[in-house]
């Protein structure tokens, strides 16, 4: 009953809210934040983060990698939100982006190893996310096809048209994954293997998720994804397996971040220190494939899709920087290589 | 009619003139806030180069690439095929329900209509279900037809735009002057003759539309090529690539201008060829009553239950899979994908009720209000108020997202206010959608004939009574088909509003994309649904108002 009471109170003045319009400022103790991570991890966060800081409320907006990355952009001249929380650092660390932000460094960031935080402190990661195939089983076995273990393995032609991953023209976890394959197995190397995959493969489609949405209702046998999808479809009850290629995993971070044009730095200060606290380290465990604050193992539930319990031994050690630094012509070969 | 003649002249001004005058100012000049000034923001990016520089390196740079080419090649390709069915399609639906005496009309008017207020996802989900690699049409005749590619997108964006060309050529067919038909008979005219030269040429400005309409709605489409174009790339798509995949503006700028050369085309053909047609009423109007023709009727019965029929089978099978546990593997019944685990809850449905209320009421005056005076005055202003109002169709929904935030969210713009708002929300939509509206409106003013204006002023009428005892009766369906396509497309619009929305004023289109992209398939598929649901209790709702207050038409969608 206090349920609905509760929901009508909401409703009541979300009306009033919309009706009036809400004022484009935010108010002191109020912050607001850009984040990139799911949905319902956020949701999930925020009732702890509620707890934990009860005078500051907390506004999060979520939107994709990409598209939240246009906005940050397009709002650069006046930009509304104080703090970017869990967003691919890669993109984080684009100039474009650097210059917006304040060094600040958060309560419990002298733990991270170095190569989880910016060395000028204006970026820390607190997770990450890694790439990892998801494998439908039930249409590997009607097809009668192996279970592949590594990216090597997927040059099989017996996987022609089975295969999909994301095109890396629009997608960070496509980027992720052909920069990881070209930076271990060297340039030219890397560029001959692509090729040769291309062959076997069915689509590169324009999302990072797709592959495994596809590949887990059985649209596909394998799809090149990230760890988090594979792990939650594997939790949904689709017949699906997370493999982890052999040859390492290609991973993002997490980044988080203040803005120098807050408003509201000290609230904005305190809920980066929270994003570090142990409170926030035990929901990570719950979701997360990377974390990097030390001592937190996954969730068992993430271990028993497939996670190890020490991730740092699946990891390809990814160089963020040069990644970054080639993106432009490594996307520019890819479509000249493999755009059809 | 500009306020500079109107100044001229203040002595003499005769009331209609300034009525007018008033309606131009009333449109053009919100048409220049939040159309014209955003877009040309967009504009001189594209020809941004570094800091402060200038020049057309992005658009050599862009040109060189092989890829470029080919993209262009897809666009074109893509879109013509899409206008070829659509409009084949539409025109035929559209004839169905205003010249035929078939059953059920409302019901199929409406159907038809549900591409529109399906959230695209439905769509896209509804596509694979069906026709994917493990599709029910696969699964059941163990084929393996390949969905993802440029077919897969002819179906997808065919869906999406048969509708559009349905309503502007229903606007069309709707209204007609009996005489010349039945001249045609007497003078003893074949049922072909009839229809090439009386039917066809009654509606050349709305099927010319309706084409230009299509065209370029397909064009600039990136929803569905994401989603079900596998390796088959477009020009929007290659603006997502750009923005959101490279962060940066101004290549993709580049492309959000090539797109708009398909715009700037069509409307120098108008030109060229003249766009004035005979109007089909004349002053002393005999409407024209569909006789009962039972071969036609059934014909036209049979071919709207198939039509009907397929749209409705793409949305079924997504309600369907939003009460099952997990599709295609576990498909035993539940209701637990209506318990959204996303922040929020319902409570954005709410908003988007309220921003699709006010995009109605707000789109259905602005894009009434130009085409009337487009259609009643001629002059350098009401053809740049013509080109700016189909503009819109041209203009991608992530452009025009993008360009509002340069726009409106730059302190120095007195209406930063409204940043963050339901208003910019609103507003956005309108002009996202004006084009549709402005043709749909346009078509049914040219049906009408001038004499009645003529004829009116001879009896003393003003041009406001005129409006109002003998337009607004007339247009009556228009206006409320215009009004109800504003409603529905803004409680589904995506593309622009992720760009607008803020983390307190949220809308149910951006929850079904959150719900999906954090994975939960079944549960975005659910509200998808709900807000399919409201959509439909809304219909309800006006035909009973309309019940009530005994005002009939002739069917709610024209």
């Amino acid at each position: 009953m206090s349920k609905i009471s509760e929901y009508k109170k909401h409703l009541l003045v979300l009306i009033l809210g919309v009706m009036v319009g809400f004022g484009p400022l935010a108010n002191a103790g109020e912050i607001t934040v850009y984040s990139s991570l799911e949905d319902d991890e956020i949701a999930d966060f925020l009732k702890v983060a509620n707890k934990d800081l009860p005078d500051i409320k907390i506004n999060v907006l979520r939107l994709s990698t990409g598209d939240l990355g246009a906005r940050i952009l397009a709002e650069k001249s006046n930009p509304k939100h104080d703090v970017i929380w869990g967003w691919a650092a890669t993109n984080m660390i684009n100039p474009q982006i650097m210059e917006m932000l304040e060094p600040y460094k958060a309560k419990g960031s002298d733990k991270l190893a170095s190569k989880f935080k910016d060395a000028g402190n204006k970026w820390f990661a607190a997770t990450g996310y890694m790439a990892a195939f998801c494998v439908n089983t039930d249409r590997l076995t009607k097809k009668g096809l192996p279970m592949p273990t590594s990216w090597e393995d997927l040059l099989n032609p017996v996987y022609k048209g089975e295969l999909i991953m994301p095109n890396p023209n629009s997608s960070g976890t496509g980027y992720l994954q052909i920069a990881s394959i070209l930076q271990s197995r060297g340039e030219e190397k890397g560029w001959e293997y692509l090729e040769a995959l291309d062959s076997n493969m069915g689509q590169y489609i324009k999302s990072g998720s797709k592959p495994c949405k596809l590949t887990r209702s059985g649209e596909y046998s394998v799809g090149a994804s990230f760890a988090f999808i594979a792990m939650k479809s594997i939790k949904e009850g689709y017949p699906l397996k997370m493999v982890l290629p052999s040859e390492g995993s290609g991973f993002e971070l997490e980044a988080s971040a203040l803005m120098a044009s807050s408003k509201n730095k000290a609230d904005a200060k305190k809920f980066l220190d929270w994003t570090l606290s142990p409170a926030a380290a035990k929901l990570y465990a719950k979701f997360k494939a990377i974390i990097t604050i030390p001592g937190i193992e996954p969730s068992p539930e993430a271990q028993a899709s497939g996670l190890p319990a020490d991730v740092s031994t699946v990891l390809f050690d990814l160089d963020f920087a040069e990644s970054a630094k080639n993106r432009s012509r490594i996307l520019k070969t890819w479509r000249e290589k493999l755009e059809r | 009619m500009s306020a500079i003649s109107l100044s001229k002249r203040k002595f003499s001004i005769h009331p209609d003139k300034l009525l007018l005058s008033t309606l131009g100012l009333l449109v053009i000049v919100p048409l220049l806030l939040f159309l014209v000034f955003p877009i040309l923001i967009v504009f001189l990016k594209s020809f941004q180069v570094g800091d402060g520089m200038w020049g057309l390196a992005n658009y050599t740079s862009t040109m060189v690439e092989a890829h470029f080419w080919i993209v262009v090649g897809n666009s074109l390709w893509l879109s013509v095929i899409v206008t070829v069915i659509s409009v084949i399609l539409g025109f035929i639906f559209a004839y169905a329900i205003q010249r035929s005496q078939m059953p059920g009309k409302q019901f199929f008017s409406i159907m038809a209509m549900l591409p529109m207020f399906a959230p695209s996802l439905l769509q896209a989900l509804g596509l694979v279900f069906l026709l994917g690699r493990n599709g029910i049409i696969n699964r059941w005749l163990g084929l393996d037809i390949e969905i993802y590619g440029l077919w897969g997108v002819v179906i997808a964006d065919v869906i999406y735009a048969f509708p559009q060309a349905f309503m502007i050529l229903s606007a069309a067919f709707a209204v007609a002057d009996s005489r010349p038909y039945e001249a045609a008979r007497m003078l003893g005219a074949s049922k072909r003759q009839i229809f090439f030269d009386v039917t066809l040429p009654s509606i050349k400005f709305g099927l010319i539309s309706s084409i230009f309409l299509v065209f370029t709605v397909t064009i600039t489409d990136f929803g569905n090529p994401m989603v079900i174009g596998g390796n088959f790339s477009v020009l929007a798509t290659e603006i997502y690539n750009q923005v959101s995949g490279q962060m940066n503006f101004n290549l993709g700028s580049v492309i959000a201008i090539i797109l708009l050369i398909p715009v700037v085309v069509a409307f120098g053909i108008e030109r060229f060829a003249g766009r004035k047609q005979a109007a089909f009423i004349p002053d002393n109007v005999s409407p024209l009553v569909p006789v009962k023709n039972k071969m036609l009727d059934s014909c036209m019965f049979i071919y709207s239950t198939v039509i009907c029929g397929l749209i409705l089978l793409v949305a079924a099978i997504v309600v369907y899979a939003s009460f099952v546990k997990l599709w295609p593997y576990n498909m035993s019944f539940t209701l637990d994908n209506y318990k959204f685990d996303s922040q929020g809850g319902y409570a954005p449905l709410l908003t988007s009720v309220i921003v699709s209320l006010m995009a109605a009421v707000i789109g259905v005056v602005l894009v009434f209000g130009s085409a009337y005076v487009v259609n009643k005055t001629k002059n350098i202003i009401t053809d740049l108020l013509n080109f700016f109002s189909i503009l819109p169709a041209a203009i991608p929904g992530m452009v025009l997202g993008l360009a509002y935030i340069f726009f409106f969210n730059d302190t120095s713009n007195p209406l930063n206010i409204i940043y963050g708002t339901v208003f910019i929300l609103t507003i956005n939509s309108v002009y996202h959608y004006y084009a549709q509206g402005f043709l749909t409106a346009s078509t049914s003013l040219q049906q009408i004939s001038s004499n009645f204006d003529e004829t009116s002023a001879c009896l003393g009428a003003s041009l406001l009574t005129t409006i109002k005892r003998v337009t607004l009766p007339i247009l009556l369906p228009s206006i409320l088909s215009v009004g109800v396509f504003f409603f529905m497309r803004t409680m589904v619009t995506l593309a622009a509003v992720i760009f607008l929305v803020s983390p307190k004023v949220n809308l149910a289109a951006v929850s079904v994309m959150l719900l999906d992209d954090a994975g939960n398939t079944t549960q975005a598929a659910a509200y998808s649904t709900l807000i399919i649901l409201v959509v439909l209790v809304a219909l309800l709702f006006l035909n009973l108002i309309l019940k009530i207050f005994k005002i009939k038409t002739k069917s709610l969608i024209s």
